[in-house]
């Protein structure tokens, strides 16, 4: 039986891989040695250091060594036997770590089993909050923690909470906002499929908060395994009495209902949420009345996002002082982002609000997959912006997002390198938006419009130098006109690549030139001569046969046919074709 | 179902689980179901069964590492506890085989977070 295990990965991407060659040296040293049968040697995929050189993990001890040499070997072996003994210069210290409390269980517990939530002490949150706290130390738990909300805009939890509360109505309501619809976003899925029930536990004490008797989760629909699990997850709360009348033998009651949202962006906006759960059109409506005043069918409603509420169980159970220990000044506790696009691990990152960008991207995601410098990273969505290379050491918080021209968002977060257009990105979002803008107010339907009218104009290298300036005019315009949140934030993608890549822009109006090679109207792809070694393959992939020529005389493009497609430039294994 | 007593709550979230200790988790959640993890869970039922190994094969959400989709936890006595991924059939019957049966780690396909 081994007693140890040393992990090992070459985790240095510039010169060829060592790992095996360092798995036979260690294995080797480990025979002559006698220890074989002691301390197992594993190769692995990856050991959560991004360019360090060789790393070695040991284990059950945790520790990690980097920049290993050859020479180390004897020195990390005798430091495994000496039980407790670290490597002081080798050892590894990370800048950056995860910290889970939104995804505590999610990937342990199994999530269609409420046994399972319950062993790792779901619904004692709710216990405490029924049995001892009572309605006003609820609020106080929660106001000390400092929680502000996740769905993107911050709004301080408990406040919203406490408004809904002292509104005198027989009826209230509260609502979880699952219509995750930022492109690239999708914690709240995660959460919802990973472990439901510590959503619904975060749903139940807000409903105690402001004594609601109703609940609903408004999910959309195109995530049919959320839905299905939330659905198990809510009647197996309602078979054990956690749901229902008399919750845990108290006099608290609340029944949870599920309305699907039919993939509207704007239904993420409460007020239109609201109306669409009211079985109205889905548009918004003018704030105030805010929705803790007047909300679903006019009366007092909370309405709060997955991850926001799927904290809340954490903080009544650790207490708010503790919460309020994690993140920064304005904002507290932990953040869980989508990181994807053009990086290594793409998937979700917990951390601690005041961690840097770069410590994300670089340090947890291990950098770029192509190995090519980042060059910006756009964060919330749609209605977020681009921060460029430059300002990636930025704590993360609301407020400094909001400075850099961007915002937090929901926690959608593209990497981008240097083949993304800059001109391009935007295209993308305001395209998105303007598919999306419900059209009941004039910015936002005709502002999008003519902006991405702009967009399109320029990435097709008919831009002028004033178009920019309208650019600016139209996105204020947006940003202060339009009724909600949507229209408001729309114009961020494009004014935060205006405010750092103005000079992508005047390289597309003045030179005609997209310098990523996106822009499909500005490149030209043509067969590099000297480096053509006439096989054909181009010739042969071309959809448009717009290559002609043979094996005896050669290939050429011609200009007129091409759709630039790029299928000739993929293709081509001797990169005879150049593309600009 | 009886309904709950708030000490009924409290015994279930202190009582010792009486599960063997051996387990294999597999993510089902979206993004492993996409990536193919329906078919590795059953798969792993499935020859458990046939081998009549005492391991339990749990369900489990999304860890979070959706790059190394489909994730497959293995957590046998007396070996660290650890997360392998992009796991199909053939590395599947690798650790059955290497790890749960001979109690050794499979090279190559463990992927390690800092958390």
């Amino acid at each position: 039986m081994y007693t140890k295990v040393i992990l090992v990965k070459d985790t240095d991407l510039k010169r060829e891989d060592k790992t095996r060659e360092f798995y036979t040296r260690l294995l080797d040293y480990l025979r002559e040695a006698s220890l074989h049968e002691q301390i197992q040697v594993v190769r692995v995929a990856d050991i959560g250091v991004y360019d360090q050189g060789l790393v070695v993990k040991v284990l059950p001890d945790k520790v990690t060594y980097i920049n290993v040499q050859d020479t180390d070997v004897k020195k990390i072996v005798d430091a495994i036997l000496s039980e407790g003994k670290v490597i002081e210069d080798l050892v590894f210290k990370p800048k950056a770590k995860q910290h889970r409390i939104v995804l505590r269980n999610c990937g342990k517990i199994d999530p269609e089993s409420i046994d399972d939530y319950i062993a790792s002490g779901g619904y004692l949150a709710l216990k405490k909050v029924l049995g001892e706290l009572g309605q006003l130390k609820l609020i106080d738990e929660i106001k000390l923690s400092g929680i502000r909300g996740r769905g993107g805009a911050g709004y301080p939890t408990w406040m919203k909470w406490n408004f809904a509360r002292e509104m005198n109505s027989a009826e209230k309501f509260v609502i979880c906002n699952a219509d995750e619809g930022d492109p690239g976003a999708y914690m709240d899925r995660s959460v919802l499929e990973g472990d439901p029930h510590s959503v619904i536990e975060g749903l139940i004490i807000a409903a105690f908060a402001i004594g609601a008797s109703k609940g609903y989760f408004y999910i959309r629909a195109e995530y049919p395994l959320a839905v299905e699990r939330i659905e198990k997850a809510i009647k197996q709360a309602y078979d054990y009495g956690l749901l229902g009348s008399g919750i845990l033998g108290s006099s608290f009651n609340l029944d949870i209902d599920i309305r699907l949202g039919a993939g509207a962006f704007v239904c993420g906006e409460e007020t239109a949420l609201i109306s669409s759960i009211e079985g109205k059109r889905g548009t918004p409506h003018p704030r105030p009345p805010y929705p803790s005043v007047k909300g679903l069918w006019g009366k007092p409603t909370v309405i709060n996002n997955v991850e926001t509420l799927a904290n809340i169980p954490v903080i009544i159970a650790k207490g708010g002082k503790w919460f309020a220990q994690i993140g920064t000044q304005t904002s507290k506790g932990t953040k869980v982002f989508a990181v994807t696009g053009k990086v290594k691990n793409s998937g979700l990152v917990e951390i601690a609000m005041g961690a840097t960008l770069r410590e994300i991207v670089m340090d947890i995601c291990g950098g770029t997959l192509s190995g090519k410098p980042i060059k910006a990273v756009q964060t919330g969505g749609p209605s977020g912006g681009v921060i460029p290379e430059e300002l990636l050491d930025t704590p993360v918080d609301y407020e400094n997002l909001q400075k850099l021209g961007s915002i937090m968002g929901s926690g959608g977060m593209i990497v981008m390198d240097d083949d993304d257009c800059m001109v391009d990105i935007p295209k993308f979002y305001l395209g998105f938006c303007v598919e999306e803008s419900c059209g009941k107010c004039a910015p936002c339907r005709i502002g999008g419009f003519q902006m991405l009218g702009y967009l399109k104009k320029i990435s097709e290298g008919r831009g002028i130098p004033e178009d920019l300036g309208q650019l600016r005019r139209i996105a204020q315009a947006m940003q202060k006109a339009s009724l909600c949140g949507l229209g408001q934030t729309a114009s961020n993608p494009v004014l935060s690549t205006l405010k750092y890549f103005e000079d992508e822009y005047n390289e597309h109006i003045l030179n005609k030139r997209c310098p990523a090679g996106k822009c499909s109207s500005l490149i030209t792809y043509t067969i590099i001569e000297d480096k053509c070694k006439r096989c054909g393959i181009c010739f042969n992939n071309c959809p448009v046969k717009a290559i002609s020529g043979s094996k005896e005389e050669g290939y050429s493009i011609a200009q007129d046919k091409c759709i630039k497609c790029g299928q000739c430039f993929d293709v081509c294994k001797f990169k005879a074709i150049n593309k600009k | 179902m009886n309904k709950l007593s708030p000490a009924d709550l409290d015994k279930m979230s202190k009582a010792p689980s009486d599960k063997p200790k051996d387990w294999i988790k597999v993510g089902l959640s979206s993004c492993g179901i996409a990536a193919g993890a329906d078919e590795v869970f059953n798969f792993f039922v499935e020859e458990v069964k046939k081998r009549n190994l005492q391991i339990e094969i749990k369900k489990c959400g999304c860890a979070g590492m959706c790059y190394a989709e489909p994730l497959v936890e293995v957590n046998v006595e007396g070996l660290p506890s650890v997360i392998y991924g992009s796991v199909n059939k053939d590395i599947a019957t690798k650790i059955l085989e290497k790890h749960v049966i001979s109690k050794m780690l499979v090279n190559d396909y463990i992927f390690e977070v800092l958390i």
